[in-house]
């Protein structure tokens, strides 16, 4: 909300620059974005008439070009002008040679289709003043002082406070509730405005009736009725005003009542008399569907509950949002009721977002009105349209307040100052606090009886009053100390220290971590998404279509990264990213995280020692990569012997189906998956080269309990070792899996570690494995022989089992 | 000294001849030529039986000091020519030190983990126990019971995702507060790291962002307390000269409440661009908490009193490093990453 500081200053004596009061306002709690000059780069401006237009130079863009004769009183110019509002007899802005507008633009004299002009009559824009330039030159009353300096005439010289109010102040969206918090916190004594009716004989009361059919959503309505208005142009000063706070001037009715709103903080409204139906009043709930046309000339559907401000027939105005087309104030009125009224913040603001009218009034309402300030708003703006658009006030106020609102009184205990804050103010020092703010206050021994007034709505507990009387005296009095008490044992989630666990081993094996959003791109839908079974949740009011879900497959993130780094020539890609999934359930949905790897390029960037590097014949990331990592978190995490399950179907989808395999636990818990990511996949992303990726599901490894750490005495004995290399026929079937488990069984309980430490295939297909395997007793140095025995048996075991070549013999 | 001819002889062309020498290979085969068994020395040794009686003991005395002799002579020489043979090796296969060093790939965390381990590792060590929530929250948790009604405009301070009428993704860390203090009595010391969402989205605004919470809850717990902690808080986080500022504000959930700003550590609290002119920074949002925020949960505020608080972690890293776009953290471009790489 932007105040001109001069507004202020008519209801508090500051000894302050602009810049000053608002700091003191920051300090206190209210917000002030910034302090700007109202008329920035104005200088020579003075108010100049047009005397005469001497001749027509023709047409301009679309405008009439005139020549005007532009008296100030004691110089007379002869200016160029394509306004549409110049007119002889028009007193307006005028930029004579020498003057400067906004931009550094010097005014000098020109030739203008081949005319001397000298000088310039001023639009509004080009002052810098607003956004108006079609209306033409910005014109002053008719009496201003020929000749005058502009800044000073319009009260330019002046600065705007945009000031940006907390949701619990309405009080501050006004002109005086700023100077009231301003008062406080200086000391300097508040004036409240003055407000006195001159009213006419006839009564109020015999002119309109006000009926409350919804006093919930109602609490009061006040209306008056002023006869003989002439609805004009507002006064010069008045327009500059409504333009320094940023609204645009319309009538001199309209003006009024947006000023008091801007003054007071009341939303007002005039409607056109003669168009109510017999005069009357009626507040109440929409009907379901009933068609109303706003001000702003939109038709609207409303819905049933929407409050509405009614005559004997017709709606007249969605109640604290915006009026109606069919009682607006024109040039023809001549009779208006006022309306000043209070409604239920939480209809107004269901009533302004379901028709999508956030206007000022909504703005103040859905943050509560003052209900006691409303006749006196009323009161102040019928006397405003009484001086500037002349007519006659009804006498009296139509007040309809079925159930008067009393006062709350809140008692502040100085011990409970202390023991909120750590430190209290005097007990004196407190109700003078108070006080300034416009709370009757009274002590009674330790405890200061507060009464609320109805503006300060945000005060209703005791703390409430810790806060207003912290806010004044200074946060800077809040002692720094520690808290005291008893402290129990530092809890750590089993979740946040097995995420470290994770990091830990990554970042060893030189991992990098990511962090992508958890929305997901319903785009990748074909490649992620199990149709049938998983259902995605769904965001109501996505920022974009592209983030409209929440991320069901751990996949999605990691290959975000891959390919936004491909684009951007980072081929060397190890990452991974700890992020939860979701899934709809009954009630909250389920999250569960994940551990998300991806590898993509060559597995070790270009360095002297790798020749291969980056270049052409870099050795690239496979499978296994992906699978060793894994292996690595799952020991870090205490989760050994693993058996690995290729996944033809089932798992997460995204993966290649004949590179894709589980790691499953001797329980048949999934431990992780891993694999080549699919071609769809890469498609979507638009990846050239393979990636493969590995998951892990954080949860269920966390409700695995690895068995404790326990220590195994080492060996006393040597060890022997011998190698068994076996040719597997290219179409055959069996997995080194498949063998290794088969070489366990037939070497029995001597055999300590067995390592497939080759595999080698053949130009025209089969493969060679080759596995060491190391025999130790604990008991005995073992024999040649009998190592050798064990050797030659398990070899034959595997040849007749599998049908395969034993190369060792 | 006593001499013989032919040991004489021999000796002085094994002195010629080791003299001459210029390769280790050239001397063994002298210790061969001379000293080994077939060796003129040896074998003139091996023929001392035939002489006369009397002559054997000088002869042999002399040859058995020559021989002590040249082998002293050929392990001098050898040492100095393998030296000088494995100086002249390595200076064939020269080091060149400069040539970078084989190094393990490296990996990291990314910086937002790095940041907020540092802060909530302050706050455990001042005896803080961490907690964690659900990231889709329901209504009551997010907002009702935080003191934020329906049709509220304290709701646009957030502004929201909702996945159904009554469920959304957290705005904010404090639901946790609840949960836990629903689950546990007093005293509480918590702190809440996690994962928040806002429809909101520029260079300083992130529709995804980490925030943490702390909560303090006990039987005198002050807001002087709070600002003890925070001032500790600042310290640890942004340096030992740090300064913080409270400054008066409003959250639903907390009455009194304060914004915090720290001394801005870029120039010392004199202005610069980061934060902007003003010498402060704005850190974070906190309050006491709010007594329909403990009636809520089933603490007594005449019981109990405690703050809370609320930072982002992007803010508090963009802050940290300088980073000036917030986009930069989710896009995830590795040369961006590899900056806080290093431990």
């Amino acid at each position: 909300m932007k105040i001109p500081y001069r507004w202020i200053l008519e209801f508090v004596d500051l000894d302050l620059t602009a810049e000053q009061a608002a700091d003191r306002l920051i300090n206190a709690g209210v917000e002030v974005a910034s302090v700007t000059p109202l008329a920035p780069g104005l200088r020579g401006v003075v108010i100049g008439e047009i005397e005469a237009i001497e001749r027509e130079l023709g047409e301009s863009h679309g405008h009439r070009l005139v020549l005007c004769r532009v008296s100030t009183g004691r110089a007379h110019f002869s200016v160029v002008c394509g306004a549409p509002n110049a007119a002889v007899g028009l007193r307006a802005a005028f930029a004579p040679p020498g003057a400067v507008l906004p931009g550094d633009r010097h005014i000098a004299s020109a030739k203008i289709r081949g005319t001397e002009s000298h000088g310039m009559l001023c639009s509004e824009r080009e002052l810098g003043l607003g956004d108006d330039h079609e209306s033409g030159v910005l014109t002053v009353d008719a009496d201003a002082p020929l000749g005058a300096d502009l800044v000073g005439h319009l009260g330019l010289d002046d600065h705007v406070l945009e000031i940006e109010i907390t949701p619990n102040r309405p009080d501050c969206l006004s002109v005086v509730g700023v100077a009231r918090e301003l008062s406080a916190l200086t000391g300097a004594p508040f004036r409240a405005p003055v407000i006195a009716v001159k009213e006419s004989d006839e009564a109020a009361s015999g002119l309109a009736t006000v009926r409350i059919d919804a006093p919930d959503l109602c609490p009061r309505f006040t209306a008056r009725v002023i006869d003989h208005v002439t609805v004009g142009p507002s006064a010069a000063w008045l327009r500059a005003r409504l333009r320094a706070v940023g609204l645009r001037p319309i009538s001199n009715v309209v003006d009024v009542t947006n000023y008091v709103m801007w003054e007071l903080g009341q939303p007002l409204h005039a409607y056109d008399y003669a168009t109510l139906a017999r005069a009357t009043i009626v507040v109440r709930r929409a009907r379901a569907g009933e068609p109303f046309t706003t001000l702003d000339g939109q038709a609207r559907a409303l819905t049933e509950g929407m409050l509405l401000i009614a005559d004997a027939e017709h709606a007249i105005g969605v109640a604290g949002v915006m009026g109606g087309a069919n009682t607006e104030v024109g040039g023809r009125t001549n009779r208006i009721l006022l309306e000043a009224a209070c409604f239920q913040p939480g209809s107004i603001r269901r009533t302004s977002r379901a028709l999508g009218l956030l206007t000022d009034a909504a703005y103040r309402f859905e943050r509560g009105a003052d209900i006691e300030g409303v006749p006196d708003a009323n009161d102040r703006a019928a006397q405003m349209i009484a001086d500037l658009a002349g007519g006659s006030v009804a006498r009296g106020i139509v007040d309809a307040y079925p159930s008067p609102e009393p006062r709350r009184r809140v008692s502040l205990r100085m011990s409970r100052v202390r023991r909120v804050l750590g430190v209290a103010p005097p007990t004196a020092d407190a109700a003078r606090i108070l006080k300034g703010l416009q709370l009757p206050t009274r002590a009674e021994g330790d405890t200061l009886e507060v009464e609320v007034p109805t503006f300060r709505r945000d005060l209703g507990i005791e703390d409430d009053l810790v806060e207003e009387v912290i806010r004044v005296w200074g946060y800077d009095k809040i002692p720094s100390t520690l808290p005291g008490g008893a402290i129990r044992l530092v809890q750590l989630p089993a979740t946040q220290r097995q995420a470290a666990t994770v990091r830990r081993a990554l970042v060893g094996a030189g991992v990098l971590e990511v962090m992508t959003y958890s929305f997901s791109d319903p785009a990748y839908e074909e490649a992620l998404r199990i149709s049938g079974t998983q259902r995605p949740v769904a965001v109501l009011n996505p920022l974009s279509r592209d983030a409209s879900w929440l991320r069901y497959n751990p996949l999605e993130g990691v290959l975000g990264v891959v390919a936004t780094n491909l684009r951007r020539q980072q081929p060397t890609l190890r990452v991974f990213e700890i992020a939860r999934t979701f899934e709809p359930a009954p009630g909250l949905p389920n999250e569960q995280r994940w551990l998300a790897i991806a590898l993509a390029g060559p597995r070790v960037p270009s360095a002297w020692w790798a020749p291969s590097g980056e270049g052409p014949k870099a050795e690239m990331v496979d499978v296994y990569d992906a699978k060793g990592l894994v292996e690595l978190v799952l020991d870090a995490l205490g989760v050994h012997e693993l058996e690995t399950r290729p996944l033809l179907a089932g798992g997460v989808k995204g993966f290649e189906p004949d590179c894709h395999a589980a790691l499953m636990t001797s329980t048949g818990v999934t431990a992780a998956e891993f694999g080549e990511i699919g071609a769809d996949a890469r498609r979507l992303w638009d990846i050239s080269v393979p990636v493969f990726a590995a998951l892990l599901p954080l949860d269920e490894i966390l409700r695995l309990m690895p068995p404790p750490l326990r220590y195994q005495p080492l060996p006393r004995f040597p060890s022997v070792q011998r190698d068994l290399a076996f040719v597997v026929g290219a179409l055959r079937a069996v997995t080194a899996a498949e063998i290794e488990r088969a070489i366990r069984e037939a070497a029995g309980p001597l055999l300590r570690s067995l390592t497939l430490f080759d595999v080698f295939t053949f130009d025209d297909g089969p493969r060679s494995l080759a596995w060491r395997l190391t025999f130790q007793a604990d008991d005995r140095t073992l024999t040649d022989d009998e190592v050798n025995a064990i050797q030659e048996r398990v070899a034959r075991r595997i040849e007749e089992r599998f049908n395969i070549t034993w190369r060792g013999a | 000294m006593v001499r013989h001819p032919r040991v004489d002889a021999i000796a002085d062309e094994a002195r010629a001849a080791i003299g001459r020498a210029t390769s280790s290979t050239q001397l063994e085969e002298l210790r061969v030529r001379y000293l080994g068994r077939q060796g003129s020395l040896t074998m003139l040794l091996r023929s001392l039986g035939s002489l006369p009686a009397a002559e054997r003991p000088r002869v042999g005395a002399v040859a058995n000091e020559v021989k002590r002799e040249l082998e002293a002579l050929l392990e001098l020489r050898l040492g100095e020519t393998r030296e000088a043979e494995r100086r002249l090796e390595r200076a064939r296969h020269r080091i060149d030190l400069t040539l970078p060093g084989r190094r393990p790939l490296s990996g990291g965390v990314h910086p937002l983990t790095r940041v907020q381990d540092e802060i909530v590792n302050i706050f455990v060590g001042l005896g803080f126990s961490v907690a964690e929530g659900p990231e889709i929250e329901d209504d009551y948790h997010n907002f009702e019971a935080l003191n934020i009604p329906r049709d509220h405009p304290a709701r646009d301070m957030q502004d929201t995702f909702y996945l159904s009428e009554d469920t959304l993704l957290r705005t904010h860390t404090s639901p946790v507060q609840i949960r836990t203090m629903q689950a546990q009595r007093p005293p509480v010391r918590l702190i809440v790291p996690g994962r928040v969402y806002r429809r909101d989205a520029d260079i300083t605004h992130s529709p995804m962002f980490h925030q943490i919470e702390g909560l303090a809850i006990d039987r005198n717990i002050s807001m002087g307390d709070l600002k003890g902690t925070l001032e500790l808080f600042a310290r640890e986080m942004f340096g030992g000269r740090s300064k913080i500022r409270f400054r008066p504000s409003f959250f639903p959930f907390t009455e009194p409440s304060a914004e915090v700003d720290v001394l801005c550590f870029l120039c010392g609290g004199s202005g610069c661009r980061v934060c902007k002119q003003s010498g402060w920074l704005e850190i974070l949002g906190s309050g006491m908490v709010h007594p329909q925020v403990l009636r809520n949960v089933g603490y007594d505020p005449e019981e109990v009193t405690g703050w809370a608080f609320g930072m982002g972690v992007e803010r508090v890293a963009m802050l940290k490093y300088g980073i000036d776009d917030i986009r930069l953290f989710f896009e995830n471009d590795l040369r961006f990453l590899r900056q806080f790489a290093s431990p």
